[in-house]
């Protein structure tokens, strides 16, 4: 019962929250405009304001929505996978690998190349995971196997990365924007590529959701409740890692989020449940159209990268939580 | 195991075809918008798109400037950001033609968010050399409506630098080190400040450094600059707190013959690394700092 009311309550914060992102901007437009534009009802004030609602705000917040509902269920089942409560979606090499594939592309003389760059940097984490998979042999019999191929997939990764980035001093800035992340390449054209990815990955996540749960058990126990924990275990970071290489080519490296917004859901329900998943999603996405809500307005007229905001907000909060949560358990 | 094993083939099999999915993407790209009629609500977006725009007499039209625009004095400055431009607070100017540099944080998006507003966008891409400076000035005097005066101050400029190069006793034998940060970085003579000092006929010490990945900006070290020992020192980092005495103080380098002969020199920053009219002054300022050189080696 809990769960059903904590997940419509998530439902309306995200709603309110999303709401609020598209009223506020540079432009100063009345909320009644914002709600007749959307609703698509007869409007007398002019086209220029509906542009900027349906053309520059609305797939800027219904991208950050996707991409924190990607990186924040990818965040926990990754928790729970390795069951590690530090594990962040970008563990195995995919943030990494993006991030090679994003430079790559970016320092590419060749044009084309460079408008590329989500496939370079979707390709780029994907690749990375599967290496870290390949190279540790047995996949989860070793789960601390894995972890460290992860890192070193990683740091190999990163140092090819930075090499490629310090030979082409003229690429610097576009390679450094990109890390920190931002949403304001969002296009309807992004968007509907990346709800497909992200919207099949994480309905894999959730229909699969109870079983999560058994894999915090040891693995035999897991079998008497007819669950076959390494199929589970690869099945589910296999979707977590399409949503987050398909978050990660949208919109950069988004710190922080997969990190915090799973323990922040399971700080307030007190319930270390892989059932609060959709929750965990809608927080993710409220979390990170929030965030995006601040790069677009606190340092207005420029924009301030949103990995600067997860950061500098979700720390804090997050120690807050672990705190309370501390004093509560022990 | 090996059903674990299979399990994980099909997995990545699920994976790759996704990323071949992926490639499959339709990437739109923005059509060029047809042109308007004269601009009279311009925002410049580039220190030097806006020394240009108002040497071509076009700075009336001009109703914002950017946060690094600080010449001329009566430009509108205001604290819209260059590097990180934001699209809304852009249009709520209502400009109607907006100059952007294609360097800036996703110029593309930005670019394309302003169309959508059909606001006019001119990208401006930084010029390798000074004949695309002056296509630029040509490009801006067209959009704005100042054609033949842009011609007469092209004109002017290249009879000032003409002349001044005139006066300047080329020699290749003085070899000069540009520095652009204390770590080293510095540009060949494929560069548009490169040109500059190639245009004076001298030798540039990053020129042998160039590799075909570096885009013409080399990072030396240390040992280098000091075996190639340089005649001249141009620092176009001393907004960063380099003088003359700091670079004495690098190890190893005060046996250097600029540093001996005391030709370390700061550039004024902001003439050396932008390409608006005042490129003349640059020249001027390189002839008068190596007038006694020349020669005397």
């Amino acid at each position: 019962m809990w769960n059903w009311r904590i997940t419509a309550a998530c439902t309306l914060i995200l709603i309110l929250v999303m709401g609020a992102a598209v009223s506020f901007g540079p432009i100063h437009i009345s909320f009644q405009q914002v709600l007749r534009t959307l609703l698509d009802l007869p409007s007398a004030e002019h086209g220029e304001n509906r542009t900027v609602i349906l053309q520059l705000r609305l797939p800027r917040v219904v991208l950050g929505a996707l991409v924190g509902a990607a990186l924040a269920t990818s965040g926990a089942v990754y928790q729970t996978v390795f069951h590690n409560p530090l594990a962040d979606p970008y563990l195995l090499g995919a943030a990494s690998g993006a991030g090679l594939g994003a430079t790559i592309a970016l320092t590419s003389t060749h044009h084309n190349i460079a408008s590329l760059l989500p496939v370079f940097a979707f390709l780029g984490g994907v690749l990375a995971v599967l290496t870290s998979f390949f190279i540790s042999g047995k996949f989860f019999a070793e789960p601390n196997t894995l972890l460290l191929s992860g890192i070193a997939v990683g740091s190999f990764a990163t140092a090819i990365q930075t090499y490629l980035q310090q030979r082409h001093s003229d690429a610097l800035r576009p390679v450094y924007s990109w890390i920190l992340g931002d949403l304001t390449s969002a296009s309807w054209s992004v968007v509907s590529w990346s709800a497909i990815y992200i919207g099949f990955a994480l309905a894999i996540l959730f229909s699969v959701s109870k079983q999560l749960d058994g894999l915090m058990l040891s693995d035999e126990e897991a079998f008497s409740l007819g669950i076959n924990p390494q199929r589970l275990r690869i099945f589910a970071v296999g979707a977590a890692t399409l949503a987050t290489a398909t978050a990660v080519s949208a919109s950069g490296l988004i710190g922080f989020v997969g990190i915090v917004v799973p323990h922040l859901v399971r700080g307030i329900t007190r319930r270390v449940t892989n059932r609060s998943l959709v929750s965990v999603a809608l927080v993710g996405a409220s979390f990170l159209v929030l965030a995006d809500l601040g790069a677009r307005t606190l340092l207005s007229p420029a924009e301030l990268p949103i990995g600067v905001i997860t950061a500098f907000v979700g720390a804090p909060f997050f120690l807050f939580v672990l705190r309370s949560r501390r004093k509560a358990n022990f | 195991m090996s059903r674990i094993k299979s399990h994980a083939r099909k997995w990545a099999a699920v994976e790759s075809v996704c990323a071949l999915a992926l490639l499959a993407l339709p990437l739109t790209f923005a059509p060029t918008p047809a042109q308007a009629a004269t601009p009279q609500r311009i925002i410049s977006l580039s220190p030097s798109a806006t020394e240009i725009l108002f040497a071509i007499g076009a700075g009336r039209q001009v109703i914002a400037v950017d946060d690094d625009s600080d010449y001329p004095a009566n430009a509108p400055h205001s604290s819209l950001s260059s590097f990180t431009p934001n699209v809304e607070a852009i249009a709520a100017l209502q400009p109607d033609l907006v100059v952007l540099q294609s360097s800036a944080t996703k110029a593309a998006a930005v670019e394309s968010g302003l169309k959508k507003l059909k606001i006019n966008v001119y990208l401006e891409n930084t010029p390798n050399d000074i004949t695309g400076a002056y296509a630029e000035y040509t490009d801006l005097g067209a959009l704005t409506g100042h054609p033949s005066r842009t011609k007469v101050l092209i004109a002017t400029m290249k009879s000032q630098i003409g002349s001044i190069l005139s006066r300047v006793k080329h020699s290749t034998s003085l070899s000069i080190y540009h520095e652009l940060d204390n770590t080293l970085y510095t540009a060949t003579s494929n560069t548009f400040i490169g040109r500059v000092y190639k245009d004076f006929g001298f030798t540039n010490i990053a020129d042998a450094a160039d590799t075909a990945d570096s885009g013409g900006y080399p990072q030396l070290t240390s040992e280098y600059v000091v075996a190639a020992n340089p005649s001249v020192i141009f620092l176009d980092d001393g907004a960063y707190g380099e003088s003359a005495a700091s670079v004495a103080a690098r190890p190893g380098w005060s046996g250097l013959s600029a540093v001996t002969n005391k030709h370390v020199i700061v550039l004024p920053q902001d003439i050396a690394d932008r390409w608006g009219p005042r490129l003349v002054d640059l020249y001027k300022f390189i002839a008068s700092s190596t007038a006694n050189l020349a020669g005397s080696k």
